[in-house]
């Protein structure tokens, strides 16, 4: 690819970039989120056009228009959020689109046999009857896969593949890529993840702000921090902690939570407490049991059992109840669940809030101009960057967005504070400073809850890490006391000696 | 009321014409829905039917060239329901109440406009009750069978057909697929709008199909609102056969009892109440949550590019 | 001082604006199409048509008479449409509405002149509320489509309505289906004699005043209009989705229901079979031309009514047809809906005039429709 550019209203995508990916190799493209990586590649594939620029494959130009133009030359992309049909089987997403058969009639018998040919020739371990919803995510992945190499790719993109996959699951998708590669596969990764990259990796390209940074680097002699800094830019504190200056009694106490789903216990007896002044962090890959243990400590769901105390006193009762009481929460996904982007930002400031007598009076009615004092207030104090507090919060960065959210929360001093994924999609300067909002939130005596996917940041700032599997703590440890392997192990459920005695009853 | 076979064959006759328009309005929505489009404008586009069906029969004086007037004419007013809902991603409730209005709204003023008439269309060639002597020698089933016109079995031909389509065939798993969801399909190639179209375009024509045969095929002229409410019954139909022709058609044999109890009550009770049992039964399937079976987990989705 | 430009809720107002006038003006060209097939000339039959309906006095009573019972029935649609329901069901809460005010209005005796009126109207709100109430029931607890339930329910309604007054209700010796003619007492003030026009009018503008009151300045008004936007975030701000669903949606029934009682107790002064010419659908296009704005609906109602009134006065001597308005009705409809539409024409249309609608792709997107 030669000097791609890539505008958007509004913003510079790609500026001048060039890329090359040679036959039976696989490279790892890196970059911050931002930084184009997913951009250069939406345009390998067709998704979208180059504003100028050509590609060559195979020493041949080439224009893409669309996805299938693409395909038929043999560059096929996995996406980061899978492409599949539930409902259908593996099959059926397989061949969904190019289904074998010469008429206009599916034929299912070939399908089928064709199917498990690649099945085999691979070792990827699938059942191809079973339905694409009963499969675990590794297996989903492998789908995929199955799917771009039953139409032939040979140019292979693959964006952020080890998001979701836990340290057991990435290590098979990596033996999978070297079998592809041995096969006369050339692959290309989108990443953020350092360690990955130099262990997959035959050569790194690094992207910044739409510019090519460093097309050659070689991951055995580089170092992560270097890694780092050529994405970032600048010097990065990759670990900094701040330990707890205070911890004091316990704040919150959770016992016997059991949450059943489906007829499933997604969450199976699980206690623990936390404490004044400090910060708890929940590690786990998504989908063990988060979602269901922030929204019954939220009071959102109301769990099959559960005894939760703030300070002593029980709390029941309906989110609304639960607000009162004194727990905040930063909902884990802030456009669907903390905002309203239609609305403003002042509006979106007393969410959760509106009824309290400031804002609210005995009749019902809002106390404008109240609220809009508080709004301006809340915006200084916590550098939300917006035209105004009647501004959209559609119009508003992820960042800012989120910021609106820690504002609304923070301020209200809350006992107790429920925080799942702070900093996910969020720029690195807005990170820092909601990391920092958080330390000096603990510092002040209010119990958090951090539930977050990213092992770094947990890691980073929890005073106490639990690590949970399959709605059960499977470990508690003291930050630094369990390696980052030996914690991907527990959050796959492996056996680990020192389990025993840590085990939080 | 004597109770003898008699009854019970004009019963199950009556239950077998009346599910006819409801088989094909709910088959029309199997195709919408499984294409990813929401069936709301399948009363619209009936009326239609039943309008242009009486138009064409007017025009030509052949009752099948009226029925091909009446399918073409749903399929164009389906067309503003794929406009609306799939190019410019307007909400697919609002855009198919959009057709519905705009039918109750074109016809009197055509009725108006053609015919000097309001109300009713003067009175048209129409398909015959058939008197096929093979049919009617059949034991058991050749009395009840031998009274339906050709149009019902070509409504149930067509239900095999469609499900053939729908599960067997390479187009019908694509179809399928864009229901389900619309971004995997963009992703391998499908041209999701163009199946989307698609969809509403056979929804169009079957449910035109289910107009023309309330006008044409069991009466010979057009009535103002003649579809009264068959084709919101077809929406429920759909979600309670589960989204597929076999299952449409049972419903609709189900929901067609119902209305042919009508004939039968007509006699005994004020006609205003009876007119009411086909919709307190439904009400009552959608009460009891017969009818919201989850559909393709892709209905209503666009994919933006 | 804050930027006109900056506020959000500025913002998409100017541009529901814009929207609606061009979507009107569309629909109004394209009516002139249909007034061309009729074989009149366009231009003079809109003339004519504002000239009386602006331009007389009878013609001005009778749009501001069409228009009373259409600022109810948008205003019942555009206020369930604040939570994102869609509330099909208008034309039978607007007949639930005139059976109960006209049962109050002939049965009950002995109340004086206003509060017998307020009873009736009283009435109506009940009626219409229930009906509405056991739609949104169904919705939130059983999961069912409103609109489907809404739709069966008219059906089930007109019939039954329709039975009562042929039936049971039936004064002797009456022609069509009707009920007992309602006491003096409850008779609505004509504020033009020999009109239609009535105190009603006053009725719904004020209910306009209250509902655009409790959305913007009660705390009931805020989480309405949380939930409509974002379900989500509404149920983690600890609002009670299904009190806001329930609620909302009884109001909307019950404002529909006092169209009803508008029509019994000022026009007709006793329930008649089918006296609803398409009042109840007709609101939908209203509540979109007003772009769901409580205030708006009065207005679009309004310029509707003009229409309505012009064109059934001039179908006494010309043969112009009175569906035209409903057609436009419905054309109206289509264009607020699919802004995306309007502005793919006025581009075709358009081509050397500077474009309102270029300001619009850069303003916030906020067309939910």
């Amino acid at each position: 690819m030669e000097n791609i550019s890539k505008i958007y209203p509004g913003t510079v995508a790609l500026k001048g970039v060039d890329f090359t990916l040679n036959k039976q190799e696989i490279v790892s493209l890196l970059g911050e989120n931002g930084a184009g990586k997913t951009t250069l590649m939406k345009i390998l594939y067709g998704m979208t056009a180059p504003s100028s620029g050509r590609i060559f494959y195979n020493g041949e130009p080439v224009k893409f228009k669309r996805p299938i133009d693409a395909i038929e030359k043999g560059i096929c992309m996995v996406h980061q959020h899978f492409m599949l049909v539930p409902a259908f089987t593996v099959i059926e997403n397989i061949i969904a689109g190019s289904e074998p058969g010469s008429n206009i009639f599916l034929d299912k018998k070939k399908a089928r046999q064709e199917v498990i040919d690649l099945i085999s020739k691979f070792n990827f371990n699938v059942d191809p009857d079973i339905k694409v919803e009963k499969l675990s995510v590794g297996e989903q992945q492998r789908v995929e896969i199955l799917k771009v190499l039953y139409r032939k790719a040979d140019v292979i993109i693959l964006d952020e593949p080890t998001a979701v996959l836990t340290p057991h699951e990435v290590d098979d998708l990596f033996a999978v890529l070297r079998r592809l590669k041995d096969d006369g596969k050339s692959i290309i990764i989108i990443t953020h993840k350092l360690k990955e990259t130099k262990e997959i990796a035959d050569r790194v390209v690094v992207l910044r702000d739409g510019n090519l940074i460093n097309d050659n680097v070689d991951p055995k002699k580089v170092s992560t921090k270097e890694l780092s800094e050529m994405m970032v830019g600048r010097e990065v504190n990759l670990q900094a902690r701040r330990p707890a200056k205070h911890i004091g009694d316990v704040c919150v106490k959770v016992e016997n939570l059991t949450i059943e789903e489906d007829g499933k216990e997604k969450v199976k007896n699980v206690s623990f407490d936390i404490h004044h002044g400090e910060i708890l962090g929940i590690a786990g890959i998504e989908g063990n049991g988060q979602t269901q243990i922030i929204e019954a400590l939220t009071g959102i769901r109301k769990p099959k059992s559960m005894r939760l105390t703030l300070d002593g006193k029980e709390i029941t009762g309906k989110s609304s109840d639960f607000l009162k009481a004194g727990i905040g929460h930063v909902p884990e996904d802030r456009l669907s669940m903390g905002l309203v982007k239609e609305m403003s930002v002042m509006d979106n400031m007393i969410l959760g809030y509106h009824r309290e007598s400031e804002f609210c009076n005995k009749k019902g009615l809002l106390l404008k101009k109240q609220i809009s004092q508080y709004a301006e207030k809340l915006k200084t104090d916590f550098l939300v960057k917006a035209s105004s507090i009647y501004s959209a919060v559609s119009s508003l960065s992820g960042g800012n967005q989120q910021k609106i959210i820690i504002s609304r929360v923070f301020s209200r001093e809350p006992k107790a504070i429920i925080v799942a994924h702070p900093t996910r999609g969020v720029d690195i300067g807005a990170s820092e400073y909601i990391h920092k909002q958080l330390i000096e939130l603990r510092d002040r005596g209010a119990a958090v809850l951090l539930i977050s996917a990213d092992l770094d940041e947990v890691r980073a700032l929890s005073d106490r890490i639990l690590v949970l599997y399959e709605g059960e703590i499977v470990s508690e440890s003291m930050p630094g006391e369990l390696s980052e392997i030996e914690m991907g192990l527990l959050m796959t459920g492996g056996n680990y000696m020192v389990e025993e005695g840590r085990h939080h009853g | 009321m004597t109770f003898n076979t008699e009854v019970i064959y004009s019963i199950i006759s009556s239950t077998l014409r009346s599910s006819v328009p409801l088989i094909l309005a709910a088959l029309g929505g199997c195709f919408s829905v499984r294409a990813g489009v929401s069936d709301l404008g399948l009363e619209g586009m009936m009326l239609a039917g039943s309008f242009f069906s009486v138009l064409g029969s007017y025009i030509t004086g052949n009752a099948w060239l009226g029925l091909l007037f009446g399918v073409l004419f749903g399929a164009i007013f389906s067309m503003l329901h794929a406009i609306m809902h799939v190019t410019y991603k307007v909400n697919a409730s609002i855009s198919g109440m959009c057709v519905n209005l705009l039918a109750t709204a074109v016809t009197p003023l055509l009725l108006n406009e053609i015919y000097g008439m309001s109300g009713k269309s003067p009175i048209v060639e129409a398909f015959k009750k058939p008197n096929w002597q093979w049919i009617n020698s059949i034991p058991v089933i050749g009395k009840i069978l031998g009274a339906q016109n050709i149009l019902f079995f070509l409504a149930i031909l067509l239900v095999i057909v469609s499900w053939i389509f729908m599960y067997k065939t390479k187009i019908g798993l694509r179809m399928r697929m864009v229901s389900e969801n619309p971004h995997a399909a963009s992703t391998v190639g499908l041209n999701v709008t163009a199946y989307k179209y698609f969809g509403v375009a056979m929804s169009g024509c079957l449910a035109g199909f289910a107009g023309a045969y309330l006008s044409i095929g069991q009466m010979n002229l057009f009535v103002e609102e003649m579809t009264a409410g068959r084709g919101y019954i077809a929406v429920v139909i759909n979600a309670f056969g589960k989204y597929n022709p076999l299952g449409v058609l049972g419903g609709s044999i189900f929901f067609g009892f119902f209305d042919a109890l009508q004939t039968i009550f007509q006699n005994i009770f004020p006609s205003q109440l009876v007119m009411m049992t086909p919709y307190v039964f439904t009400l009552l399937v959608i009460a009891l949550g017969l009818g919201g079976s989850r559909g393709p987990a892709g209905v209503g989705k666009h994919i933006d590019n | 001082m804050v930027k006109k430009t900056d506020n959000a809720g500025k913002i998409k107002m100017r541009s529901s604006f814009i929207n609606s006038a061009v979507a009107l003006i569309i629909s109004l060209i394209l009516g002139m199409v249909i007034i061309g097939i009729s074989g009149y000339s366009p231009i003079e039959s809109y003339m004519a048509i504002f000239g009386v309906s602006l331009g007389t006095v009878k013609g001005f009573a009778l749009s501001l008479s069409q228009a009373t019972p259409l600022i109810f029935t948008g205003l019942a649609f555009a206020f369930a449409y604040k939570v994102k329901m869609i509330n099909t069901g208008a034309e039978g809460q607007l007949y639930a509405g005139a059976m109960a005010a006209a049962l109050v209005g002939a049965y009950i005796t002995n109340l004086p002149s206003g509060i017998h009126a307020f009873a009736g109207f009283a009435a109506a709100f009940i009626a219409g509320g229930l009906v509405a109430l056991f739609v949104a029931l169904c919705k939130v607890y059983l999961n069912a489509n409103e609109i489907i339930v809404s739709l069966m329910l008219n059906q089930i309604i007109i019939f039954f309505t329709s039975y009562l007054a042929n039936g049971p209700l039936k004064p002797p010796g009456s022609g069509v289906g009707q009920t007992k003619m309602i006491e003096d007492t409850a008779k609505l003030t004509k504020l033009i004699p020999q009109t239609q026009l009535t105190t009603a009018i006053f009725v719904a503008i004020l209910t306009a005043c209250l509902l655009a009151y409790l959305l913007e300045k009660t705390v009931f008004g805020y989480e309405i209009k949380v939930t409509g936007h974002n379900l989500k975030a509404s149920n983690v701000a600890g609002i009670n989705v299904s009190k806001t669903y329930l609620v909302t949606f009884a109001l909307s029934g019950a404002i529909a229901g006092l169209g009803g009682a508008a029509m019994v107790l000022g026009v007709n002064y006793r329930f008649v079979e089918g006296f609803s010419s398409g009042y109840g659908f007709g609101g939908i296009s209203i509540a979109a031309l007003a772009a769901y704005n409580p205030i708006g609906v009065i207005f679009s109602a309004f310029l509707i009514g003009i229409l309505r009134s012009g064109t059934i006065t001039l179908n006494r001597t010309t043969s112009i047809p009175v569906e035209l308005v409903d057609i436009i009705q419905v054309l109206v409809l289509i264009f607020v809906a699919a802004p995306d539409l309007i502005k793919a024409i006025t581009k075709q249309v358009k081509k050397v005039k500077p474009k309102s609608s270029r300001e619009e792709h850069m303003e916030v997107k906020t067309h939910d429709i």
